[in-house]
């Protein structure tokens, strides 16, 4: 019995990656993906950077903050509903694995999507603008767990059942773009009106950027455990909530 | 492949819902193992909600699945790794090769490696793929990404296999090539459930058919037992030339027996309780109108024949009036209403 549970483990870890290794090879390089996830997070980063006085660690810590958001939750919103348009999404659902398994497999391609994108920005800073990283360590872990975060919520909003790219993206936009100007994206924390902070800490890229501020700036304004516990949280929720939206759409057969 | 009476399907009291839409009503049915059991209907029957649903990837209102003896809500697993799936879509990633395509679904299903590749290598061959492993299925035919989707469908070996719509819209070498896979798989053991609009694909597939409208089951089984249940739909087909080379046309309606008159391409077919009473009358008319009989024949019951009966579908061939013994051709194509 627990040979047989070890067994079932496997299976769907090794499936996690296969859908994982199968989505980086089809989706990465699809229109959809490199303007949602490549270029908007830096068009947006320079629309707003542009004619402000900003040192250039602090644009760093910004803009991996906002790429991991933006790179992370796209992924899932092009990529589900082209595989329900093609049909292969039906393949997945009758593959011998748990729903929380093909879930998971597809947030690994948002977070790894990412990170290498979020690497741009890194590169940059380091060999260009000759920033120094005050912590790797919470760097990496930070970029790793921000990176799953996003991916979970942009998987949140794939999971409504549709086969156009654009009935998702349009919702997901409306939510994600308000959350940069609440999260300390772009009004740092420390200069955010009071009143505000109470809901900048109900965003989750919140704690993101607080971990970038914390990696690269050597501050951040929240304690770094509770970042990445709060990260962690929201992975697990709404990769839960996208469970829960599949089931609900296999039931009343959307 | 010979039946045995262990069943690989058995539906009970299945129902689904879609809001207030009864789409499938209750139905009941069971398959056996090593059968190829056609699932028959017209638009909107129900055949692709019940396959869903057989499939997993729609939860039934109601009722109740056991395939290969699990119950499908509680243990879909071990279901889910003995059976194929090959959608109305031809559901292949076109961005990769044949060959990624099928290594991607072997190791879905946990082929081990070694065995994946041989069985990739065996299955392009198959299906005249192995030529084309490197290329993308993009460039493919769609016949050819049939054929694909069905080797991704049997990679893991399935014990059953649905298919849905497997040949519409190919080529006749497609068709024929994919039919005899059928009949392969299933000589070699693999239960097939097929859901099909082709009337006479079925016919010529099935051991048993369920024919399913307005979401219930309206008959079950073996296409030869059906269509004895149907003899009074039975039939006169004769060609004819007229000595001016014009379309003779007009009184066959008018013949005693004549239920219903319909044009078919060069041929007419008059439906008829007793042919044998008809025969002597339509050669009587022949020679009465100076026709000449190019071919003349009695015919039983088709399995659309019985189909049409059962659903009162009108498809196939232009209607004809036989009150009154007028004839009339309809418009916009071939169309057909038994009476």
């Amino acid at each position: 019995m627990r040979n047989g549970l070890v067994q079932r483990l496997l299976d769907e870890l090794a499936q996690v990656w296969n859908i994982a290794i199968k989505d980086i090879k089809v989706y990465y390089l699809t229109p959809p993906m490199l303007m949602f996830g490549l270029m908007m997070p830096f068009f947006m980063f320079f629309s707003f950077s542009v004619r402000r006085e900003m040192a250039a660690a602090q644009s760093v810590a910004r803009l991996l903050a906002l790429t991991t958001f933006f790179s992370a939750s796209s992924a899932g919103p092009v990529i589900i509903p082209l595989e329900r348009r093609m049909g292969t999404y039906d393949r997945l659902l009758a593959a011998p694995m748990s729903l929380v398994a093909l879930l998971f497999g597809k947030s690994l391609v948002g977070a790894f999507f990412a990170i290498a994108v979020s690497a741009v920005p890194l590169l940059v800073g380091l060999l260009w603008l000759r920033v120094a990283v005050a912590n790797i360590g919470v760097l990496v872990i930070g970029l790793v767990m921000a990176s799953t975060a996003f991916s979970a919520f942009g998987l949140a909003f794939a999971s409504v059942p549709t086969r156009s790219v654009g009935s998702i993206m349009m919702p997901s936009t409306m939510i994600r773009w308000p959350l940069l100007f609440i999260s300390g994206v772009f009004i740092p924390l420390d200069e955010m009106a009071t009143w505000m902070r109470p809901v900048a800490y109900i965003s989750p890229l919140t704690y993101a950027q607080d971990l970038m501020n914390h990696a690269v700036l050597g501050m951040g304004l929240i304690n770094t455990w509770v970042d990445l516990a709060v990260l962690l949280l929201s992975a697990i929720l709404f990769l839960l909530l996208a469970v829960w939206m599949h089931q609900r759409s296999r039931r009343l057969g959307y | 492949m010979s039946l045995n009476n262990s069943k690989a399907i058995e539906v009970s009291n299945l129902t689904k819902y879609y809001g207030d839409l009864l789409a499938v009503d209750h139905i009941n049915f069971e398959v056996y193992q090593g059968e190829v059991f056609g699932f028959l209907g017209p638009n909107g029957a129900g055949k692709t909600t019940t396959q869903r649903m057989l499939t997993t990837l729609l939860e039934p209102t109601e009722g109740r699945i056991i395939i290969n003896g699990h119950d499908l809500a509680r243990d879909a697993y071990p279901v889910k790794r003995q059976m194929g799936l090959v959608p109305e879509e031809s559901n292949v990633y076109t961005e990769l090769t044949a060959w990624d395509n099928l290594m991607f679904t072997a190791r879905l299903y946990r082929v081990p490696r070694a065995e994946r590749v041989t069985r990739a290598r065996e299955l392009l061959e198959t299906f005249g793929l192995w030529e084309k492993r490197d290329v993308k299925a993009e460039d493919f035919s769609k016949g050819m990404r049939r054929r694909l989707s069905i080797a991704m469908a049997i990679i893991h070996r399935p014990k059953l296999l649905f298919l849905d719509e497997p040949t519409p819209g190919l080529d006749a070498q497609s068709v024929r090539a994919i039919r005899g896979l059928i009949r392969q798989l299933n000589a070699e053991g693999t239960t097939i459930f097929l859901t099909t609009h082709q009337i006479e694909e079925a016919n010529q597939l099935c051991d048993r058919v369920a024919i399913i409208n307005h979401g219930r089951i309206a008959a079950i089984d073996t296409p030869e037992r059906l269509k004895r249940a149907f003899q009074r739909v039975q039939s006169v087909e004769v060609a004819l030339e007229s000595p001016e080379g014009s379309e003779p046309s007009g009184g066959w309606a008018a013949l005693p027996g004549v239920t219903t008159l319909v044009k078919m391409g060069d041929k007419w077919r008059l439906y008829t309780d007793d042919p044998s009473a008809l025969l002597p009358q339509v050669i009587d008319y022949a020679r009465t109108h100076g026709l000449r009989i190019v071919s003349l024949s009695t015919l039983g019951p088709s399995l659309e024949d019985v189909f049409l009966e059962i659903t009162g579908q009108q498809v196939g061939v232009v209607r004809h009036e036989t009150k009154g013994g007028g004839v009339r051709r309809g418009k916009g194509g071939p169309r057909r209403d038994r009476q």
